[in-house]
């Protein structure tokens, strides 16, 4: 297995405009996505995992800026790139999949135009070549009767199944990078175990990287094999999956999964972890999870405490030493 | 044992038109349906999108009119009330939802969100009475009194919640339907939000019917759980019995796919067809591991397997499996 990085995130910052006012949403993200490894980004709702997910590929909407930081794909920064090389990354060597697969597809179109019209895209190839194609994307994706089903529209397709043409497509130029922002999150559970299953399936026989972006800690432990919690922009926690499920460090990992309910134990009262997320912008001296942690002490409210490494487990807590 | 709820042989259809002035084509949603929440219990109604666990609880709001079968809500059946017979039984019967952005007014301070019911009702009219109540309401969802007169945008989603609760419990009543009340809320809110359901559930004495997807939520909250698909409950028995001998394949897949730290993927289960016509035959037999072909000639009925634990299943009626 090749570990060389594929995607280096280094220093990212993102400024949301709120009100004439800048928010920051994401501040000072850096990691390296080594080549055929799923790294999972966890974070809760408004924990700017999904903003950071657009940012990879330029998407953000226009309230949002890329304050600093460098996002390199093979040593190129994809922030400073022009447009048109951009878009010979964009789709073809780095692809995304959405959470609502049903409103990612255009439903006025049959999903075989659909699979047609991104692979001749970026592909000389002619529409013969790009319909025997799709036939077999379709066919790698789990779709039976791909010829027929081609010719259907999205309306005809369950989520699970529309999700499935999501994946065909976004893996239809091969691409390197495969980012999965909550792909399975509008799904049914049984449908979630199929829709992972594939992309395991595909990241292994492709030999893609995936970033797989979900709020659920369960989730990412069964499919990443490397894991990075997300809290209020900044990450808390990172660290290969077995390590950081095996020895959660950080009070908001640890305090996650104490909360977790499970199917084979009941508890009397769950540990949950008291107060609210903070909302974007909200709290921005001081550690961002010291007002809801049982360990903070007073340097906590006035300091961000760094990343500190140990052995490859990363923790941005101070007291991560004590606890 | 005195029942809160009782659903004896329910069915519910609703007419599909495939064109404006078309045939209506009727696709049942619910097919015999019995179930019964004792008081000062705690029902999970567990299932996936579309197997009709919310068109239940429409039915047992009186949102929905049943096609056949009886509703008995605390001996009363609830199709031969009439319109003031209703609002005396909303009295006893109340809702929490999952959307607590969509079910509260943005235009009405929490006061006018928690004062509405009483004035429907007519109660607490003496202000300092009202008053008093109104904060300790609050209170006793763990808000502080401070926030009655905010509205509902300067709240975040767990706290939306808790001001649902809170105005579902204003009427003081001893049923709650509670619809999916923690699925659209961040993991770190969501055991605050079960926390606060199993407390009020044990101080009020309240009998909730509970409606889930997720199996780890059942269990740390029902003492009963109810499985359905397609319309049909499948397996009903004890919690604690429900997960950890599950008798029928479906709900076995259903608890394999739950994810777990520690577990590895649970093998695939294939697609659902989306044919919710199935008669005559098992609804599950097509994705179902271990069918046969007896599965596809005659529908199942649910059979006590073991005491106070019932599956409907072929396989089981036939006694191949245990």
């Amino acid at each position: 297995m090749s570990n060389s990085p594929v995607l280096q995130v280094r220093d990212l910052q993102i400024d949301f405009m709120v009100d004439k006012r800048s928010v920051p949403v994401i501040r000072g993200l850096s990691y390296d996505l080594p080549a055929g490894r799923i790294l999972a980004v966890v974070g809760e709702s408004g924990s700017g995992k999904t903003v950071h997910a657009l940012s990879l590929l330029k998407l953000l909407p226009p309230a949002a800026a890329v304050r600093c930081g460098e996002i390199l794909y093979k040593g190129k920064n994809l922030l400073t790139l022009p447009d048109t090389e951009l878009r010979q990354i964009r789709g073809q060597k780095i692809s995304m999949i959405f959470q609502d697969p049903v409103a990612s597809l255009n439903p006025v179109l049959t999903i075989g135009e659909q699979l047609i019209e991104t692979l001749r895209a970026h592909r000389k190839i002619t529409k013969q070549e790009a319909f025997a194609q799709a036939i077999s994307l379709l066919e790698k994706v789990g779709i039976a009767d791909a010829g027929k089903r081609l010719a259907e529209y999205p309306f005809q397709f369950s989520g699970g199944m529309c999700q499935r043409v999501m994946i065909a497509m976004a893996l239809a130029l091969s691409p390197d990078i495969l980012i999965a922002d909550e792909p399975t999150t509008a799904l049914d559970v049984t449908i979630q175990a199929q829709i992972i299953r594939l992309i395991k399936k595909l990241q292994q026989s492709s030999g893609m990287s995936v970033i797989f972006i979900t709020h659920n800690l369960a989730l990412a432990s069964q499919v990443a094999d490397e894991v990075l919690v997300l809290y209020s922009g900044l990450c808390m926690e990172q660290a290969s999956a077995a390590d950081l499920f095996a020895n959660p460090v950080h009070p908001y990992t640890r305090g996650l999964l104490a909360s977790l309910p499970s199917v084979k134990t009941r508890l009397e009262r769950l540990p949950a972890i008291a107060g609210t997320p903070p909302v974007a912008g909200e709290q921005l001296v001081g550690c961002p999870f010291a007002p809801r942690c049982p360990h903070a002490v007073e340097k906590c409210r006035h300091e961000i405490p760094p990343l500190t490494n140990r052995a490859g487990h990363w923790t941005r807590c101070f007291r991560r030493d004590q606890i | 044992m005195n029942l809160r709820v009782e659903i004896k042989n329910l069915y519910k259809t609703y007419t599909r038109r495939k064109w404006l002035f078309g045939a209506g084509e009727d696709v049942p949603v619910l097919q015999n349906v019995s179930l019964s929440l004792p008081s000062n219990h705690v029902l999970g109604l567990v299932g996936e999108s579309g197997c009709g666990k919310s068109t239940l609880c429409k039915v047992l709001l009186g949102i929905e009119k049943p096609t056949a079968g009886t509703v008995l809500v605390e001996g009363k059946n609830v199709a031969e009330l009439s319109k003031a017979q209703w609002k005396e039984l909303r009295r006893v019967m109340q809702v929490v939802y999952q959307d607590p952005y969509g079910s509260l007014d943005p235009r009405m301070t929490v006061r006018q969100l928690l004062a509405e019911p009483l004035d429907i009702h007519g109660l607490y009219r003496e202000k300092s009475a009202r008053e008093q109540f109104l904060r300790q309401l609050l209170e006793d969802v763990g808000l502080s009194h401070v926030y009655l007169d905010r509205y509902p945008h300067e709240f975040s989603g767990g706290q939306r919640q808790r001001i649902c609760i809170a105005r579902a419990l204003a009427l003081d009543p001893k049923i709650l339907v509670a619809d999916e009340p923690v699925s659209a809320l961040d993991v770190s809110v969501q055991a605050q939000i079960l926390n606060l359901l199993k407390q009020i559930k044990q101080t009020r004495k309240l009998s909730i019917l509970f409606v889930t997807h997720d199996f780890a939520v059942a269990r740390f909250l029902c003492d009963d759980i109810a499985v359905m698909y397609q319309g049909r409950i499948v397996e009903t028995a004890p919690a604690q019995e429900v997960l950890e001998h599950p008798l029928h394949p479906y709900t076995q897949a259903l608890l394999a796919a739950v994810p777990q730290v520690g577990k590895t993927l649970a093998p695939a289960l294939t697609e659902r067809n989306e044919d919710h016509m199935v008669q005559g035959r098992c609804a599950f037999a097509p994705r179902c591991g271990q069918a046969s072909i007896a599965c596809g000639q005659k529908a199942p009925v649910l059979i006590e397997k073991n005491p106070g634990h019932w599956c409907a299943c072929i396989g089981l009626e036939k006694g191949e499996k245990k």
